[in-house]
């Protein structure tokens, strides 16, 4: 029997737990008792974070598509081929005609050696990654705002806030060790006040639950904030000292009455003003925040507006404060920080600035590097979609479902000349592939992740690969030499973070040997630097705090008589994503079997359909068929179907419509119609 | 008596390597103690209850009941060495009782007893719990046991096995130091003993009401750690997977918190809601199990009270019930 502390391979929480095996096999979990974010507990996903690893479907060897049918093949064989189709469309079409897409399931090594894997060997900065889909609205908002597009605080400041206002974060289900501090904090006194219009768990227990309309989020925070200024309970002193463009921002805000707002967001005027007295009242207020503020054709937008919030009441710096945006994946943190993004280089230097081109060139021993920015992952579908990208390499990620208008997706993916993917199972997308290649799970491979909460922690090996599998890092590496390219030779995960700390600076002071307890939070810039639990604390990062005003843009689809729901799309407690994983393991899969759909039961009862009748929906782009859940989860009007299953596709309805300054799609609002079916 | 100063503690575990299968308490690498091999890091003897339940080494979480492939069913093989648990404490003890009556009764478990059958058991007593606070002495229900007396382990045995494994260790001390810790252990009150059968009474006499357990409901997120923890839960799911030559049959421990666990195959859940769920938690416990066995299966171990990041394991519901539902004589 052996037990290996790790990191939990699901959300950003990044809870430590230990793997527990026996003779080459997983039998359990044990929650780590000293963590400081986990403390001795687990959440279900996480108690269960062994049991798909063995599973009978892990991918064990490379295929490689014969007469249409995916063939085993050896290693040898299929690395080849990846590199000379992709050398061999690059010179047909141009560097740019392909594209790497990274992965916020793999190590920070992982996603650094793709990035220069793409940059140096290949010379694209046709680099994404998944965290385009999720939060690439707040790296944007929160860079232009506060300098910094992470976590202002830490998960352990959750317990310090006065007060806790939760706007588009289903924390307890989709952040659980996080969502229960807040429970937590509530029954200790914290105010709280929940934004979403469905009835979350966090709902239940808040001073003032607002259910505004979806997409409305613009409308009641600056409301919000029209409130604080005209009772003048903003904070003069932070403003002055802190911050510019106030004057505009607040000119701008003007005319963003109570009323006015209630008009857009469904609400009372009063419940704006409540919610804006609340917070301005507590001495120490924290923004919490996810997808539904990230997922909307103006996600930055929102973004912008809980900065400003933040910024108006001086709720920055202290413990118990800031703009705290919940990053999904295990190490979708890590996935931004290692510059696995099109216009940045690790810890988000960017590659339009000669000098850090220079400065990355020299260390890799290349003479050049390319110096306009790539393709942002969304922008790439839609370039493949119309013939303008040929190749594409996809690492650990799942467009087919997890992408926005699944019709488009495919038609993306299937219009490649090549699709390679590297996965631990074959899913949707690794089934259209031209080439697979079996990777290592988080449990049979070293490296580190990067927490929501800018922690860096290791992860620790605790059993070998199936089959032929390797470490995502050691084909990386293996697919450079192949190219001709001598500058990926490490002895192992470890000389990769020697590397990335060397060239990114809000890494500088990380390596293995300072991360064997409970990792260290960035910016942590050299070897004697204890970690920032709490960033912007005399100033912001960029210096001054910016005020942005912002113009309300309704989301791009609206209900009308044709498609008279609006529907909105996201995960489960149960299930991770596109389901890979959790459909993988027995307890999980038990839970939730298939796709569904939340009615609210004045509309069931107005479509005559009842719980568990099967329902065509139907959206401008697709259709699909799921079992109805009558429930006052959702308010009438407003349909959920989450996004995990490949049978009832919720992005066989979305809208693929970006935001225009991160690319982010829409998922949150699109307008569908439903019909009883059985 | 029988005793081993500190400094011998880390020999005399390594030698019983050669014979037994040993798990003790280990120091994990981040300051975790869990029951683990010598491999997994330091012996730890010392700090109270451990986090993971030691009866685990007989049920673990996930394991094979057999595989089956070409006409041929495979059990798992027996274990080669006999385990050696060590770390349990007296209340472990009484839980390893209470599932040993429980995987014997009946249809008897032999997944189960493969690993218990010729398994020494250890436990660990005396000012060794946190803080140097007494853990009260087991005086039974095992093969040995190591006392902590401040400063060396008395070592009892209460088996043949047990005394096997010490005949090496020479009396050094006498019977007196042992005395004081079983009278001091005699009278050694846990407030929460009398919680517990408090809240059994009123949940046998149907004094709690749904909203109580609506309230609890709300705060339960599903993270089935209660249930994981729980020496005393025996729940467990059936999995098959099917490989390219073989079907591999597997077993879980499942959580009586999940939806799943109950629902039935038209969709119906009797147990639909956490309310409900919580509720069966603690009723199982506290007001089935005394009809069912004759004694409240909580044994206090205090592991769910531990794990839940909500605060709703069975010691902190039990202590609001008996707060809120108990009425005084002038009522």
């Amino acid at each position: 029997m052996k037990k290996t502390l790790t990191v939990c391979p699901y959300c950003g929480t990044g809870c430590a737990l230990y793997l527990v095996s026996d003779g080459g096999r997983l039998i359990g979990v044990e929650p780590s008792v000293t963590h400081p974010v986990s403390r001795g507990g687990l959440c279900v996903k996480g108690w269960n974070a062994f049991a798909f690893v063995q599973h009978p479907d892990r991918l064990t060897t490379p295929l490689i598509r014969r007469n249409g049918e995916l063939m085993p093949a050896s290693w040898d064989e299929a690395l080849s081929l990846v590199v000379e189709r992709l050398r061999s469309i690059q010179q047909h079409h141009g560097h740019n005609s392909i594209m790497f897409c990274s992965s916020a399931k793999a190590t920070n090594e992982e996603n650094y050696l793709l990035m220069k894997l793409a940059r140096a060997v290949f010379f694209t900065n046709n680099i994404d990654h998944c965290a385009r889909l999720c939060h690439s609205s707040t790296v944007f908002g929160l860079a232009e705002t506060l300098g910094s597009g992470a976590m202002t605080n830490s998960i352990a400041c959750f317990d310090q806030a006065d007060l806790i206002f939760v706007i588009g974060s289903n924390t307890t289900e989709q952040h659980p060790l996080i969502g229960t501090r807040i429970l937590n904090a509530v029954r200790s006194g914290t105010k709280l006040i929940v934004a979403d219009n469905r009835r979350i768990r966090l709902a239940r227990h808040a001073d003032l639950h607002l259910r505004h309309k979806n997409g409305s989020d613009v409308a009641l925070l600056n409301a919000m904030m029209h409130v604080i200024i005209d009772e003048g309970r903003m904070n003069r002193p932070f403003i002055e000292s802190r911050t510019e463009n106030y004057a505009a921002f607040a000119e701008n805000l003007l005319d963003w009455t109570p009323e006015r707002a209630a008009a857009i967001t469904g609400l009372q005027a009063g419940e704006i003003v409540a919610a804006a007295r609340l917070f301005a009242e507590a001495k120490n207020a924290m923004i919490v925040f996810s997808m539904g503020i990230t997922q909307h054709s103006h996600g930055v937008d929102n973004v912008r507006c809980c900065a400003a919030l933040a910024l108006l009441t001086g709720n920055l710096g202290r413990p118990g404060t800031g703009v705290n945006p919940l990053r999904g994946q295990n190490n979708v943190q890590g996935g931004c920080d290692m510059g696995a993004l099109p216009d940045v280089f690790s810890c988000y230097q960017p590659v339009a600035d000669p000098d850090i081109r220079r400065k990355f060139a020299h260390a890799w021993g290349v003479t050049a590097l390319p110096d306009s920015p790539g393709l942002p992952l969304t922008h790439a579908m839609d370039a493949a979609a119309a013939g303008k990208l040929q190749g594409m390499f996809i690492m650990g990620e799942n467009p087919l479902l997890s992408d926005p208008d699944q019709t488009h997706a495919r038609r993306a993916l299937e219009n490649l000349e090549l699709l390679v993917v590297q996965d631990i199972f074959l899913s949707e997308t690794a089934a259209l592939a031209d080439v697979v290649l079996p990777a290592a799970c988080y449990a049979e491979k070293d490296g580190t992740f990067t927490n929501t909460e800018r922690r860096v922690q290791r992860l620790r090996k605790a059993l070998e690969p199936p089959g032929e599998a390797l470490a995502d890092w050691e084909i990386i590496c293996a697919l450079a030499e192949r190219a001709g390219y001598g500058g990926m030779r490490y002895s192992g995960p470890s000389q990769v973070m020697e590397e990335i700390a060397s060239l990114s600076s809000s890494y500088g002071g990380i390596s293995y040997d300072r991360l064997n307890q409970h990792g260290l939070q960035w910016p942590c810039p050299d070897a004697g630097h204890p970690g920032t639990p709490i960033v912007h604390v005399e100033q912001c990062t960029r210096g001054l705090g910016r005020f942005t005003p912002v113009t309300y843009r309704p989301p791009h689809e609206a209900a009308d008589d044709e498609y008279p729901f609006v529907l909105t799309t996201g995960r489960t407690y149960f299930h991770w994503h596109t389901g890979t994983m959790t459909r993988r393991t027995h307890l999980l899969d038990r839970e939730e079997r298939s796709s569904f759909i939340e009615i609210n039961p004045s509309d069931a009862g107005r479509l005559g359909v009842h719980e568990n009748d099967i329902v065509l929906v139907a959206s401008r782009r697709g259709e699909i068929r799921v079992a109805v859940r009558v429930t006052g989860m959702v308010i009438p009007g407003v349909v959920f179907i989450p996004f995990h299953f490949a049978e009832g596709a919720a992005n066989a309805l979305t809208n693929n419509v970006l935001d225009p300054e991160s690319s982010i799609p829409e998922f949150k609002v699109c307008a569908v119609r439903i019909r009883r079916i059985v | 008596m029988k005793a081993l100063a500190p400094e011998q503690i880390a020999d005399f575990f390594a030698a019983l390597t050669t014979s037994f299968d040993l798990r003790l308490p280990v120091m994990l690498p981040d300051g975790t103690r869990s029951i683990g091999t010598l491999e997994d890091g330091p012996i730890a003897l010392q700090g109270g209850a451990l986090a993971s339940k030691p009866t685990a080494a007989f049920f673990p979480q996930q394991g094979i009941v057999f595989t089956a492939g070409g006409n041929v069913v495979q059990n798992n093989p027996p274990p080669g060495r006999s385990l050696l648990v060590v770390g349990f404490t007296r209340r472990d003890l009484d839980c390893l009782r209470f599932i040993d009556r429980f995987f014997a009764d009946g249809w008897r478990d032999d997944l189960y007893y493969r690993q218990r059958e010729h398994a020494v058991i250890a436990a660990v007593s005396g000012y060794c719990g946190p803080g140097g606070a007494l853990l009260p002495l087991a005086g039974g229900n095992c093969d040995l046991e190591f006392i902590w007396d401040g400063s060396c382990w008395l070592v009892a045995t209460y088996s043949e096995s047990g005394r096997s494994i010490v005949e090496g260790i020479s009396d050094s001390v006498t019977g007196e130091t042992l005395l004081q810790i079983s009278a001091a252990s005699r009278v050694c009150v846990d407030e929460s003993d009398t919680i517990i059968r408090q809240a059994s009474e009123l949940l046998r006499t149907d004094r709690v009401p749904d909203s109580f357990w609506e309230e609890i409901g709300d705060r339960c997120i599903a993270c089935t750690g209660c249930n994981l923890v729980c020496p005393t839960c025996t729940c467990f799911g059936v999995q098959d997977w099917r490989y390219r030559d073989v079907v591999e049959r597997s077993r879980m421990w499942d959580s009586c918190q999940l939806a799943g666990f109950m629902r039935e195959a038209s969709g119906h859940n009797p147990l639909g809601s956490e309310a409900l769920r919580s509720r069966r938690r603690i009723h199982h416990k506290l007001a089935a199990d005394p009809e069912r066995w004759g004694e409240i299966s909580c044994f206090l171990c205090g592991r769910c009270d531990a794990v839940c990041p909500t605060g709703i394991g069975i010691v902190a519901v039990s202590r609001k019930i008996v707060e809120r539902f108990t009425t005084t004589k002038a009522e």
